[in-house]
């Protein structure tokens, strides 16, 4: 059915999705007239990172890709910044389940054009971050400083996040912006990577999904997107050309964003 | 903490804020002896990460000092810083740390008393503050 959907209705070339191996579930990229057996949709996973991954390599063709919220989101943060052309990418709106939407804490969960699965209301507030927003400046400070201590820097938070753009040079390596260079990696690799992600972040949890110390990055992250919305009026995922991010004036396109930060 | 001594780092643009702190020294102007000035060429290429850094090293507070709204030297830097810094403190403040510990003002070359009072001013504010929680955080 998918597949149909992809390729014949849609003109796609290329299917991106999560595929069941040998009891392992992976991205894989289905080309036309491939079987597509064991495709899984109950895994969340930004297949958006992947395509950010293989665009280079696909000069041609349409790239129907499934597509939750977040990953739209996603897509239109790589998008407004050119990385992407949106006329080669067929998406296919995927609504999240009520108990994925529970793990994320989602408050926006339903695509823009619903394919697969029942549309489900999305979740109003995550607790920790109200407990958090709570807090005195003391109690906050504690809290994260015995979550971020868990961290072993194994950078699985940039590298599965679906929209951190900078490839080779990130600053989180760099012993310029992170003074330590031990493990676990003191705040200012935490407090650097919030600020990085501030504008961009689309709150999909992948950070929080990879990391193997459980640290709530996604709670974090929502609190930003938070203050985010409250200075500037804005939240990353909204298609806007022109620039109200951090790192640009009002007004300013946005291309060569990646060279200031 | 009555014998807190806080340590400040300032970062002073080259144009405007930088030859404010001269003046105010050249004018004999008194002032707590915390601040330790860097001078920069654009309070825009202050980057957010060094705030972030020098913080999470046990600075007490970070001054940043540029040039008033529209005389940047180079157009739109102050701009940018001013849009840039609000959202630093938002990183501090949800982190945990006070959000005052940064503090972004514009002072120009002829204001070596406003340097004055921006200095004393923070150094106060950051002293009731007390010492910068990383301090005593061992990693």
């Amino acid at each position: 059915m998918l597949v149909k959907l992809a390729f014949e209705e849609r003109g796609a070339d290329h299917l991106l999705i999560m595929r069941e191996e040998h009891g392992n579930v992976a991205p894989a990229m289905i080309s036309k007239g491939e079987s597509a057996d064991g495709v899984r949709l109950d895994i969340p996973y930004q297949l958006v990172t992947i395509l950010e991954n293989i665009y280079p390599w696909l000069s041609k063709g349409k790239i129907a890709i499934i597509t939750r919220r977040c990953d739209e989101k996603a897509l239109a943060e790589l998008v407004k910044r050119k990385y992407v052309d949106e006329k080669r990418i067929v998406k296919i709106g995927l609504a999240c389940s009520e108990e994925q939407i529970k793990k994320c804490r989602c408050n926006d969960p339903v695509p823009s054009n619903v394919a697969v699965g029942e549309p489900h209301e999305g979740m109003k507030d995550d607790e920790l971050a109200l407990a958090l927003s709570k807090m005195s400046h003391e109690d906050r400070f504690n809290f994260w400083v015995d979550q971020y201590k868990k961290c072993n820097k194994c950078f699985g938070c940039t590298l599965n996040c679906p929209v951190c753009f900078c490839d080779d040079d990130c600053v989180l390596e760099d012993r310029t912006f992170v003074a330590e260079p031990n493990v676990p990696p003191g705040l200012s690799f935490h407090m650097i990577r919030s600020f990085h992600m501030i504008d961009k972040c689309i709150e999909c949890g992948e950070c929080e999904r990879a990391c193997p110390a459980e640290i709530p990055l996604l709670t974090m992250r929502k609190l930003l997107a938070k203050d985010m919305k409250e200075v500037l009026g804005f939240s990353p995922g909204d298609e806007m050309t022109v620039s109200p991010l951090n790192t640009s004036l009002e007004g300013e396109q946005l291309e060569d964003e990646c060279d200031e930060c | 903490m009555t014998n807190f001594n806080p340590t400040i780092l300032a970062f002073c643009c080259n144009w405007c804020s930088y030859a404010g702190a001269d003046l105010a020294g050249v004018s004999r102007l008194q002032m707590p002896p915390n601040v330790h000035v860097i001078r920069v060429m654009c309070s825009a290429s202050v980057k957010p990460e060094y705030v972030l850094k020098a913080i999470s090293q046990g600075v007490d507070g970070v001054l940043v000092l540029g040039c008033h709204i529209g005389d940047c030297h180079y157009m739109t830097g102050n701009h940018r810083t001013a849009k840039r810094m609000p959202l630093v403190q938002k990183v501090l403040k949800e982190v945990g740390i006070d959000e005052r510990r940064l503090r972004l003002d514009w002072v120009s070359a002829s204001e070596g008393e406003k340097f004055q009072n921006v200095v004393i001013e923070f150094v106060d504010e950051v002293t009731k503050l007390g010492p910068n929680p990383m301090r005593g955080v061992k990693f």
